[in-house]
C-alpha cells in the first residue's frame, strides 16, 4: 500500500469534463458541497460548506491543467491531510486517482508507504493483548 | 492522529514498537541492544513514541520499563477507514453528477 487512502475510478468523460467537475465552483456545488468557493491556482483557497453547518477549508498547492490537482485541508477534528487528484485520459474515458495522506508535522512527506506496517501491527493486536504473566 | 503518523515515520521507532510487541516490557538499555543506535537515541525515540501515546513507561528501581499501548494505532486506522468511506461517497456523487450533466 502506497499511501494511507487511495481510490481509483474510471468515468466515461473526457479529462476536460472531469477537470471542470473538480475545479469549477458551480460544478462542485452540484455534487461535492452545497456552497463552494475555489481558486484553483497554486496558493489559492477553497471553502466548502454543507447545509448541516459543516465547513472545510483547503489550500491548493498543485495545479496541472486537466492532469493533477493537489491541496491541503483540515477535518472537523483538526487533522490536516494532503489530497492529490490525478487524471489520466484514454480512449474509453478518464481515470481519476485520489490519494489522501495525513500531513501534520515535518515528517509528513516521508509517511507515504509506511502504512502496511501499521496494519500488520494492528492485525497482531489480539496476540499483543494477551494477559501479562505473573 | 497526526502524532501517530509522525511517530511511525521513523524506521527505528517502528522497530522499537516491533520489539515491544514481542515482549511484555523492556528497558531502554535492553532495546538499545537490539538496534544499531545508542541508548540515548533509543531514549529519544521512546519519548517520541510516548508523546504519541504508543508506549507507557513504569519506573522500577533505577530503570524505566516500557510497554506498548497500541490504542492510538487503532485511532489512526479508523481515520483511514472514515476518510476512505468519505471518498467512496464523494466519488459516487461525482459519477452521478457526470451522468446528469451529459
Amino acid at each position: 500500500m502506497n499511501t494511507s487512502v487511495r481510490r481509483e475510478v474510471r468515468f466515461q468523460v473526457s479529462a476536460e469534463e472531469l477537470w471542470r467537475a473538480l475545479t469549477d465552483p458551480t460544478a462542485l456545488s452540484d455534487w461535492f458541497a452545497n456552497e463552494v468557493e475555489l481558486d484553483a491556482r497554486p496558493g489559492g483557497t477553497g471553502i466548502f460548506r454543507w447545509d448541516d453547518g459543516s465547513e472545510r477549508r483547503a489550500t491548493v498547492d498543485v495545479v496541472e491543467h486537466e492532469r493533477r490537482l493537489g491541496f491541503h485541508w483540515e477535518d472537523e477534528r483538526g487533522n490536516v491531510s494532503r489530497v492529490r487528484l490525478a487524471l489520466a485520459e484514454d480512449s474509453e474515458g478518464t481515470c481519476l486517482t485520489v490519494t489522501e495522506t495525513p500531513a501534520a508535522g515535518p515528517e509528513a512527506n516521508a509517511l507515504a508507504g509506511e502504512w502496511s506496517w501499521g496494519i500488520e501491527l494492528l492485525a497482531a493486536l489480539p496476540r499483543l493483548r494477551r494477559p501479562v504473566r505473573a | 492522529v497526526p502524532d501517530v503518523f509522525d511517530a511511525l515515520g521513523d524506521p527505528n521507532r517502528r522497530r522499537l514498537l516491533g520489539f515491544l510487541a514481542e515482549r511484555e516490557t523492556a528497558t531502554a538499555t535492553e532495546l538499545a541492544r537490539e538496534l544499531p543506535v545508542s541508548r540515548q537515541a533509543v531514549a529519544k525515540h521512546l519519548a517520541a513514541l510516548h508523546s504519541a501515546g504508543l508506549v507507557e513507561g513504569t519506573r522500577l528501581g533505577r530503570e524505566t520499563r516500557y510497554r506498548l499501548t497500541p490504542e492510538p494505532l487503532a485511532d489512526a486506522m479508523s481515520w483511514m477507514a472514515s476518510v476512505g468511506a468519505q471518498w467512496d461517497e464523494r466519488l459516487a456523487a461525482l459519477g452521478a453528477y457526470l451522468e446528469r450533466s451529459r
